[in-house]
């Protein structure tokens, strides 16, 4: 040990300050390959075992639906070429496109369909999806070209659960031989899978044989999985990165400095929310949960955390065409908030366990946000961070949480935002038969204006109880080089479509 | 000779810095020009200047309060730690080199497996058990760095059990524990302060590694790590947010290593 001041321990401090991650070499050659950030690992490749973004982010580029949505989010033909709705809306018959390959040769057939639709709805797949195909009772396949599904009861959200990333078509050859979805993917979509290196990068390479005539126009994406910000950003500037999905706004004055760089600002479908447990004693108290979402300033959490958006008073994404506004009922006022707590009588010594998701910094930043805010009305509220798995089974499944912050994602039909609230059984813990019954009600309900009065008295009840702080929906700014073309979001799914993309 | 003058003055350097951090720990509350968890959100990212000496962070929280609050926690950490460190590796050390042989062999086997583990991984799995916080990571670091200690106190029983005075003494009818308090301790101490100040410095990073991954110091409870974490997110557009923690952090790792090192010349005949 001697004249050895520890400079390993001195130097570990140092390095503690520097982001940690690498930027990908520029490969040569490669003009055509679009270079795009991705900020994690997909937990699978399997679209019906998992329910994460990262996964469907990635499949969309390698599978294809029956029908998808386009950019107006209406639903049309993909493998599907048309299809019609029995009267009591129990049948449906879809002919497919003809002429489609998987990449491994196959050709689309009804039996490819069958067989998908048997996966996701066997006990062994446990697709965490598998209750969307609930209402499916059986499979007819006439010909090869038509399949016929028979669904026990009407299901107004169908086809926007065969629209969905859920919804991939898979090979029957590949299940009925127990094929390793999980790593390697086989679909019909406009890119293949090359390879998937774990925290590394994942590459997809053009299928010249896609049924889209003139898709896809790049050769080659590359994926690379780079979760520091900061390497997001400088990779961005330097020109390694060509497009990265979410920037944050604090970015935004380097990247629109850079005059190689544009940033698109875009809103998202995203339902940010501080989640309240209305199982505990304090909180079950309808008083407390109106002083809580009466002491969030909720634009500025908006702002300060989530890079600005709009406030939204319910449980529906703010550009929902089922969205309704009731963002007057519980506006900004700390004061009102003070005496409503006074009045429901919240002891002194109360405390809530504000508990966030560790990895969703966003989350993190508005939930130091709403403490600050919440203290300031009398409340003690600690913060308590947890790894996402241990989020998913203690606060999402045990609901053994006070508070929590985070955003649910888009789904194309509102059912899948709403199926299972004033149930008990929901992370919320809730309880408002009135609510259940509508929801159920409206999921049964096929033909828009009546389905919409179900779900405006639902939401209006969820506004009023408010079982959330609603905070809103935030904006996403995609930032790409000078070079990229017509780059895609898939509306309120959040997944990327290469197909259209162009390097110039 | 010039050598070893200008090892004192970096000696009394270190002596005084790590005095004034200790001191500012103990009087944050009044000194801090700020509440540390203040937000004024109008006053994001400012540079250093009059209104916030180091500059201010993304949630418009003073840098300057954050830091001198931030060093309540490595200091609690490294003092807890350490002592758990210390006691707990000298009682399993003394009775390692006082016991007989097979038991010796036992627990010492133990204690070389922990030892074989990476300590930043061994503490995140014991903070993932225990839980996420403060007192579960003082508690794993703790734990993590007896061996360094039982190893040492061993080695020096075995050194010290053989020396004539001792046996001596023993002869004369001394009971066990006079033995170790009056004969073994004593002679041990040196070493083991020479070990827990190198071993403090280590502690101080592991806090702020763990504090980084978010299995430390919980927000809004300032931390250096915790700071770090925040700081590297906008190293572009306020680079001060991770410069000022970061500086802090490394001299203070450098102060317990330079006085972990001037102890163990001191105390070392062979070096002198």
């Amino acid at each position: 040990m001697k004249r050895s001041v520890n400079f390993a321990a001195v130097l570990a401090a140092l390095l503690l300050m520097l982001p940690a991650g690498t930027l990908p070499a520029k490969g040569q050659g490669e003009a055509k390959a679009l270079n795009f950030a991705l900020s994690g690992n997909p937990d699978t490749l399997d679209p019906h075992k998992t329910a994460g973004t990262l996964t469907f982010q990635t499949l969309k580029s390698v599978y294809d639906t029956l029908v998808e949505p386009d950019q107006s989010e209406k639903l049309v033909p993909a493998l599907a070429e048309r299809w019609e709705v029995s009267a009591d809306g129990l049948t449906w018959t879809f002919s497919l496109r003809q002429g489609v390959l998987f990449h491994n040769g196959d050709r689309l057939t009804a039996k490819d369909v069958k067989a998908t639709f048997e996966r996701i709805k066997a006990k062994e797949t446990a697709s965490p999806k598998a209750n969307e195909f609930a209402a499916i009772s059986g499979i007819q396949i006439p010909n090869d070209a038509m399949v016929v599904i028979k669904l026990s009861q009407p299901y107004a959200p169908f086809l926007a659960t065969l629209a969905s990333g859920w919804g991939a078509i898979l090979p029957k050859s590949l299940i009925d031989s127990g094929h390793d979805f999980a790593a390697k993917p086989v679909g019909t979509g406009p890119f293949k899978l090359v390879e998937w290196v774990r925290d590394s990068r994942i590459v997809l390479e053009k299928n010249p044989g896609y049924w889209l005539k003139g898709a896809p126009k790049l050769e080659k994406v590359i994926m690379n999985i780079i979760p520091e910000r900061a390497v997001q950003v400088q990779g961005l500037l330097s020109g390694q990165i060509d497009a990265v999905e979410f920037v944050d706004k604090d970015d935004l004055k380097i990247l629109e400095a850079n005059p190689e760089v544009k940033v698109d600002k875009q809103l998202t479908a995203l339902i940010l929310v501080m989640g309240i447990n209305c199982s505990n004693p304090i909180l079950q108290d309808l008083r407390v949960r109106q002083a809580l979402n009466y002491a969030v300033d909720k634009q500025q959490v908006l702002d300060v955390a989530y890079g600005g958006g709009k406030v939204i008073g319910t449980f529906m994404d703010v550009s929902n065409a089922f969205y309704k506004d009731f963002t007057g009922l519980y506006p900004y006022n700390p004061e009102k908030a003070k005496s409503l707590l006074q009045e429901a009588g919240v002891p002194k010594e109360a405390s809530f366990d504000l508990v966030l998701p560790q990895n969703y910094e966003l989350h993190v930043k508005a939930g130091q946000l709403i403490q600050e805010m919440l203290t300031r009305v009398g409340l003690n509220v600690k913060i308590k961070l947890v790894d996402w798995p241990t989020w998913l089974s203690e606060v999402y499944k045990a609901a053994k949480y006070d508070l929590t912050v985070v955003g649910h994602t888009g789904k194309l039909d509102p059912d899948g935002t709403l199926a299972g609230y004033g149930k008990k059984d929901r992370y919320v813990r809730w309880e408002n038969p009135r609510a259940a019954d509508l929801i159920t009600q409206a999921a049964k309900t096929v033909g828009g204006e009546n389905r919409k009065k179900l779900y405006d008295e639902a939401l209006e009840l969820m506004a009023r109880e408010v079982p959330f702080v609603y905070l809103g929906s935030s904006y996403r700014y995609v930032a790409f080089r000078k070079s990229v073309v017509d780059f895609r979001m898939t509306p309120k799914l959040d997944t990327f479509d290469f197909r259209w993309t162009e390097l110039k | 000779m010039r050598g070893r003058r200008s090892g004192k003055t970096l000696f009394i350097l270190a002596i005084f810095f790590l005095a004034i951090l200790g001191a500012a720990a103990l009087a944050a509350p009044w000194i801090a020009p700020h509440n540390p968890t203040a937000q004024d959100l109008s006053r994001r990212f400012s540079p250093p200047g009059r209104q916030f000496f180091l500059g201010s962070d993304d949630f418009g929280r003073d840098l300057l309060s954050r830091i001198i609050f931030g060093s309540r926690s490595a200091l609690l950490v490294g003092i807890v730690a350490v002592s758990i460190a210390t006691l707990l590796g000298t009682i399993v050390g003394l009775a390692a080199g006082l016991a007989p042989g097979a038991v010796d062999n036992l627990l010492m086997l133990f204690m070389d497996s922990l030892l074989s583990f990476p300590t930043v991984l061994l503490a995140i799995t014991v903070v993932s058990l225990l839980g996420y916080g403060l007192a579960q990571v003082m508690l794993a670091i703790g734990v993590i760095y007896s061996p360094v200690f039982a190893r040492l106190v061993r080695a020096e029983t075995l050194a010290i059990k053989t020396e004539e005075y001792v046996e001596a003494s023993r002869s004369l009818g001394s009971p066990l524990v006079k033995i170790v308090f009056r004969h073994i301790l004593p002679n041990l101490a040196g070493k083991v302060i020479v070990q827990g100040s190198v071993t403090f410095a280590l502690t101080v990073v592991i806090e702020a590694s763990l504090s980084y991954l978010g299995l430390g110091t919980q927000p809004p409870t300032p931390s250096w790590g915790l700071m770090l974490k925040d700081a590297r997110n906008y190293l572009v557009q306020a680079p001060w947010m991770a410069l000022y923690p970061g500086l802090i952090l490394a001299l203070t790792v450098l102060c317990f290593n330079i006085i972990g090192d001037t102890l163990s010349e001191r105390l070392n005949p062979k070096l002198r």
